[in-house]
């Protein structure tokens, strides 16, 4: 104890080791208790089969909370995030590193690391055409089948995403028959050309016996793709799916989602830092800050009328080319820990344009237009009152 | 945290803004890892183990009451026969110096007494037979002086010798065959009557044997009964006198049933009984008090007795009867070491072959144990840093020689190896204190080589991290380099690695003391303790002899590879998942 | 192999106004086979040569593997060179003496992109900064410790941070450190290895701000390393492309990026992702990805992507060409 005191006087913020485990007892407390719940058998259909607000979405985020029960408190990765994925369109997730978009997107696929990261409240509803279902309570054996068959994922490594051991074809199969069961050998070999084909992979029948490491980023994150989509999924979640990548193989990339979306009608989100990828793929747009959505609304709203300071911010910060300036614009500080935070507006202390109001709780969700919601005071005369 | 707040409202805001680091307490490096640690349940057992140990062997070897090479001894009592009674039925020839009464003769006289003749020949000499009573006869050789024919009442006479038949010989002749008596004295000479058909001879009668029923022993060692003791003995118990005299010695007598006792100037002289008792033991003397009291309690028919001798001991003895025979056993304590005493509450779990205390030893044992365990990982790991410190810093040839070097010390058979060097120890009769860090030595110079290995990979990988070319690019000195910024960086492996190797050699040491050529007697080691279990009798027999040893063993090593695990996944978590 | 380079080189002739003039630099790393004699070579920067003007900043970009960040550490001598020559100040890097280069290290620095890997974990902040003030004794005692605050402050940290760890650190505050340590020994010359990519947008931006405002603080040259090049336009005064290897286009920033000439350079730039819904580039997609420096292609190295590719370009390697105003490229198209 007298250890961790006297670094304390030097300055250093460490939390005592009492305090720690009290931390650490509550976390037990509270994810034993969610877990419990988690891991009945036989949970009834009930619980987790819900119905759509809008039947033309796929996906519905209704004030999703993901928490991480860590040891110096939790972390509200997601706070009360609400967004809707229309069908057939792409919504891009943009915000900074910790901002929980790529929470979000793991709360979606129920991949969050438990028993730490629990989605504690909300409902995400997702629509497989024939039933709803929430996701935040269907039980692990249910969503099984709804990953990889419905919904897909593409990650941002592509190089560590496939298995090194295995050959290309061998690995595509794999998904292939998993979810069809029905098809023999030669369906779904023929199947996985096919799709091979369909990421642009020229050389198909070549790559179908190649290992992952003579293939260089690119084809690897096409093959990531080609998986992802190999069961025509309603939903392709892609985490970051082109940073790894270099410019011209990210536009590649980019091309062939936006193709591939096109094609088989399914619904995109994508997640991403750089707003240059998301103007050029998204349909919609959520910024989010600290866990929180802090505006939304379509690319056209969010780029040409932006209106919450931080997507203004952000905007601004990030030089672009053929628009020279002599000084970027910087938001100051950095993205808060989202650990205790105190009920006024997050951005507060980075913000520049305050207002009288910010001093206030932390601003309610404002809608702009039909499609255009920011928090934030300053719009607070410019809202459209909804009508209750 | 004062200072904070200063630089906070410094800066404008009266509260943390949301951003500033300070905001959010975290854990310190040292706490994560020692929560990551504390919350591995494998190497929490892993832990207490090891703070048992060593409670156990250095605390434990403090307070223990009894020493290390302390050997216990204990008092064996065992039966044993002690001596042979047996009541004498038997005659007992006394032979008179100088003569001779052979065994044919004395199976003669046995017949005669049986036929109840006075007389007996035997190979061409005859023997005369003079009956005291029942038990008691003498056995006389004599010169025939004159034989005597009765005729109708009238003696007559006619002399062999002449001379010898004097008036007075007559007289006493007559009267002693008036009395039916078979001997007679005359003039101080005893004659013996012996009748041989109607002939009887007057013999000068010379007593060569007794034979009797009575068996005599000496009061001492010293004593031997001379032939005319026992001549005036026999006389005098049959005349039921109370002392009597032989050899010029007055001796008194205490008669008792079996036979009698002989004082001579108030001391026991000699014991005269029917019962013959004998050591079993050749040197063995038996004294008169143990004779009698040993026929005193076959007289009251008791099984057993206790006997005090002259220093004072006092011994139980038991009576065996066997038909007319008994036999006295006595209780003989003897000193032994105490060796596989069965745990009690003096040795809690016993003694081992050389009668120490099992426990103690066991403590002692883990000292030894654990502190070749920590110096060999410590040469070890001093060896391990600074070879594979210097090939991982400085690559190239030097890289290659020091790893060749660390691929031949792993190519060393290292058991056949520790065992030709611990017979050469065993060669030189080196001390067994010095033979201990010998072994650790040993273990360290032919350890080290993974160690290196493994020191070498680390700064291979930190060499390449960009905070190493960063010092480089600053144009920081080469010493720096490797003390500041790389070897910190191995110490969280290094501490793994070493935790580990603590088990593997306890393990090694152990198996070297097994074989006996490790940790040596009189020191005690786990490794030599478990030694014993060699002999199957005692594998089968005395359990605790090595079953703890053992367990201890394998606690020991399984807590330092639990702690090991949680080390490693403490300080670098994403090896778990 | 580098004798042969030698000799073909022409000697450099130091310009006064250039802080650092590099000529033919050739990087190979053998690839070695089991015996450990090398079978080939991955030939990492091949035949590079440019020029920096002092108090200016070279932005150098490329894709992944094109040999910007080994160009960058060849210069500093921090990996031994194949061939060429590099000239810092008018002195050859490569034939300076043990003594001389560590005086020459305080003058030439480093930043690199990794903010986390490029702090040494167990080494206070305070330290990390001062070391190497230290180890050349550029300040006097008494005055470390406030010229040591005063680095601190300049780039944005608190004196209080001193006695911290990395690991207290984020992202943009470790770039910060990065940066202090690199201006505490007052050096001429920075080479700046990616050192935003890691970052988040709005910390970018700060870093970038505070490069340049320590640019002008203490005349400082950059050799700006990236593969964003929105970021290089905003932050250069020179612009290089690479491409497996070899420069293909050198220029002032806004002639190469108004008019791009190389084709790669030309479909580098339309695969820039513009934050503008309504803007729809015609977007030159490159087939392909970059073939394996150990094997590259004969002739122009960027034939087998180019969509303009001739047959001259697949035999002969295009020279440099000079279009004027130092806008150099290097394609068979302008010959």
């Amino acid at each position: 104890m007298g250890l961790f005191e006297s670094k304390n006087k030097k300055g250093a913020n460490y939390i005592s080791a009492k305090e720690s485990r009290r931390i650490s007892k509550e976390n037990r407390r509270i994810t034993a208790e969610i877990e419990k719940k988690r891991n009945r058998k036989n949970i009834p259909r009930e619980e987790y089969i819900t119905k759509m607000k809008d039947p033309k979405n796929v996906v519905e985020f209704d004030n999703v909370h993901t928490y991480f029960f860590t040891d110096i408190g939790t972390v509200k990765a997601v706070d009360g995030v609400s967004f809707e994925v229309p069908e057939g369109k792409t919504v891009g997730i943009v915000g900074e590193s910790g901002c929980g978009k790529s929470v979000t997107s793991l709360s979606m696929m129920q991949l969050v690391q438990r028993p730490t990261g629990q989605t504690v409240e909300g409902e995400i509803r997702f629509n497989t055409g024939t039933e709803v279902y929430n996701v935040v309570n269907t039980p692990a054996a249910e969503m099984q089948k709804l990953r990889g068959n419905q919904m897909a994922m593409i990650f941002q490594e592509p190089m560590t995403s496939l298995n090194p051991v295995f050959r290309i074809g061998a690995q595509v199969d794999e998904v292939i028959s998993l979810h069809n069961s029905h098809m023999t050998k030669e369906e779904v070999k023929a199947r996985t050309i096919e799709m091979l084909e369909l990421v642009g992979i020229a050389n198909s029948e070549g790559v179908y016996s190649m290992y992952p490491h003579e293939l260089s980023g690119g084809m690897r994150q096409r093959i990531m793709i080609a998986m992802g989509l190999a069961c025509n999924p309603k939903l392709i979640v892609a985490d970051e799916p082109t940073t790894a990548l270099d410019v011209t193989i990210q536009a590649q990339i980019l091309d062939l989602l936006r193709e591939l979306k096109d094609k088989i009608n399914s619904s995109i989100m994508l997640i991403t830092h750089d707003l240059g990828v998301i103007a050029e793929m998204a349909d919609y747009v959520v910024v989010m800050y600290a866990g929180r959505v802090v505006e939304k609304g379509t690319a056209q709203e969010i780029f040409k009328d932006p209106r919450h300071p931080y997507t203004i911010g952000l905007m601004n910060s990030k030089p672009v080319v053929g628009k020279k300036v002599d000084k970027l614009y910087s938001i100051p500080g950095k993205v808060p820990n989202p650990i205790d935070m105190p009920n006024y507006c997050y951005f507060k202390d980075r913000c520049e344009m305050c207002v009288e109001g910010c001093n206030g709780s932390y601003p309610e969700e404002l809608k702009i237009s039909d499609t255009h919601y920011v928090s934030c005071y300053r719009h607070v005369n410019d809202a459209v009152k909804e009508e209750n | 945290m004062s200072e904070e707040k200063n630089l906070n409202t410094k800066t404008g805001g009266a509260s943390t803004s949301l951003d500033d680091e300070q905001r959010v307490k975290v854990l310190s490096p040292g706490m994560m890892v020692a929560k990551r640690f504390f919350r591995n349940r494998l190497a929490m057992v892993g832990l207490v183990i090891i703070v048992c140990m060593f409670l156990f062997s250095f605390v434990g070897g403090m307070i223990a009451p009894y020493g290390e090479k302390q050997v216990f001894r204990t008092t064996e009592t065992a039966i044993k026969d002690y001596a042979g009674v047996a009541e004498n039925k038997d005659w007992q020839y006394s032979v008179a110096d100088g003569k001779e009464f052979p065994a044919a003769a004395q199976a003669q006289m046995i017949l005669a007494v049986n036929n109840g003749e006075t007389s007996f020949t035997a190979k061409d000499v005859s023997y005369g037979l003079l009956k005291k009573n029942d038990d008691l006869y003498y056995i006389v050789q004599g010169e025939q002086i004159a034989t005597v024919t009765n005729v109708r009442g009238n003696a007559n006479y006619k002399e062999v010798v002449a001379g010898a038949l004097t008036d007075s010989v007559k007289a006493a002749y007559e009267a002693a065959v008036a009395a039916n008596q078979s001997e007679f004295d005359a003039d101080g000479v005893h004659y013996s009557i012996t009748q041989q058909g109607r002939i009887t001879s007057i013999n000068i009668a010379e007593n060569i044997a007794i034979a009797s029923k009575y068996v005599f022993s000496g009061a001492t060692k010293e004593v031997e009964v001379s032939f005319d003791f026992k001549c005036a003995a026999l006389d005098a118990m049959e005349a039921e006198a109370s002392s009597m005299e032989a050899d010029g010695v007055t001796y008194t007598i205490e008669e008792n049933e079996e036979g009698a006792l002989f004082y001579k100037d108030g001391e026991e002289y000699a014991l005269v009984s029917t019962y013959n008792i004998s050591a079993i033991n050749d040197g063995v003397f038996l004294t008169l008090e143990f004779r009698n009291a040993a026929l005193k309690a076959i007289d009251e028919g008791a099984e057993t007795f206790t006997f005090t001798d002259e220093s004072g001991e006092e011994t139980e003895y038991v009576l065996k009867r066997k038909n007319e025979q008994y036999t006295v056993r006595s209780y003989v304590e003897t000193q032994v070491n105490d060796t596989y005493a069965k745990p009690s509450k003096a040795h809690l779990l016993g003694t081992d072959g050389h009668g120490m205390d099992m426990l103690t030893r066991l403590m002692f044992g883990g000292r030894i144990s654990l502190l070749v365990g920590f110096v060999t990982v410590i040469i070890e790991v001093l060896i391990g840093i600074i070879m594979g410190g210097i090939a991982g810093y400085f690559g190239g040839w030097v890289d290659t020689l020091i790893m060749r070097i660390v691929d031949i010390f792993y190519c060393i058979p290292a058991m056949p190896l520790y065992i030709i060097l611990g017979a050469i120890m065993d060669f030189w009769k080196i001390d067994p204190q010095f033979r201990i860090f010998v072994l650790c030595a040993m273990l360290g110079l032919l350890g080290w080589a993974s160690v290196a290995r493994m020191v070498r990979g680390q700064i291979l990988s930190l060499r390449e991290q960009e905070f190493m070319t960063a010092a480089e690019a600053l144009g920081i000195s080469t010493h720096r380099r490797i003390f500041i910024h790389l070897i910190p960086n191995v110490i969280p492996q290094l501490i793994v690695i070493a935790t580990m190797g603590l088990g593997d050699t306890i393990l090694t040491e152990a198996t070297l003391s097994y074989l006996g050529l490790g940790v040596k007697f009189p020191y005690a080691s786990w490794g030599n303790i478990i030694n014993a279990v060699n002999d199957s009798y005692v594998m089968t027999n005395f359990w605790f002899v090595w079953i703890p040893a053992g367990l201890l063993i394998l606690l020991t090593v399984l807590g330092f590879n639990f702690i090991g695990d949680g080390l490693r996944d403490a300080f670098d978590p994403k090896m778990k998942r | 192999m580098s004798k042969e380079t030698e000799k073909i080189q022409e000697p450099l002739i130091h310009k006064d106004e250039n802080i650092l003039e590099v000529s033919h630099l050739k990087k190979y790393f053998p690839i070695k086979n089991a015996l450990g004699s090398a079978k080939g070579y991955v030939k990492a920067v091949d035949d590079v040569s440019f020029n920096i003007k002092r108090g200016t900043t070279m932005g150098l970009v490329g894709e992944s593997g094109c040999g910007k960040s080994t160009t960058g550490r060849t210069i500093l001598r921090l990996i031994e060179k194949t061939g060429g020559q590099v000239l810092f100040n008018g002195k050859d890097v490569n034939k300076v003496s043990k003594k001389e280069m560590r005086d020459l290290r305080t003058k030439m620095q480093i930043i690199f992109q990794d903010p986390y890997s490029s702090l040494s974990p167990r080494l206070p902040i305070g330290e990390i900064i001062g070391e190497a003030v230290k180890e050349h004794n550029l300040v006097p005692k008494n005055e470390y410790d406030a010229y040591i605050t005063r680095i601190m402050n300049s780039c944005g940290l608190q004196e209080y941070h001193k006695d911290r760890y990395p690991h207290e650190f984020s992202g943009g505050q470790r770039q910060r450190i990065c940066i202090a340590r690199a201006i505490a020994l007052n050096p001429e010359f920075i080479v700046c290895d990616e050192p935003v990519s890691a970052l988040d947008v709005s910390i970018q931006a700060q870093v970038i701000n505070l490069l340049k405002d320590l640019q002008k603080e203490y005349n400082l040259t950059y050799l700006f390393i990236s593969h964003d090049l929105s970021v290089v336009e905003h932050i250069s005064d020179t612009v290089g492309v690479m491409y497996l290897g070899g420069l293909v286009e050198t220029g002032a920033t806004e002639d190469i990026f108004q008019n791009p000439l190389h084709p790669y350079t030309k479909a580098l730039f339309s695969a820039i992702p513009i934050p503008d819904p309504d803007v729809k580039l015609k977007r030159i997609i490159l087939e392909g990805s970059i073939p394996s420096p150990a094997n590259p292609p004969s002739g122009c190295k960027f034939h087998t992507r180019c969509s303009e590719c001739m047959e001259i370009c697949k035999k002969q390697a295009p020279q440099s060409k000079d279009m004027g105003n130092g806008h150099v490229v290097r394609c068979h198209l302008y010959d």
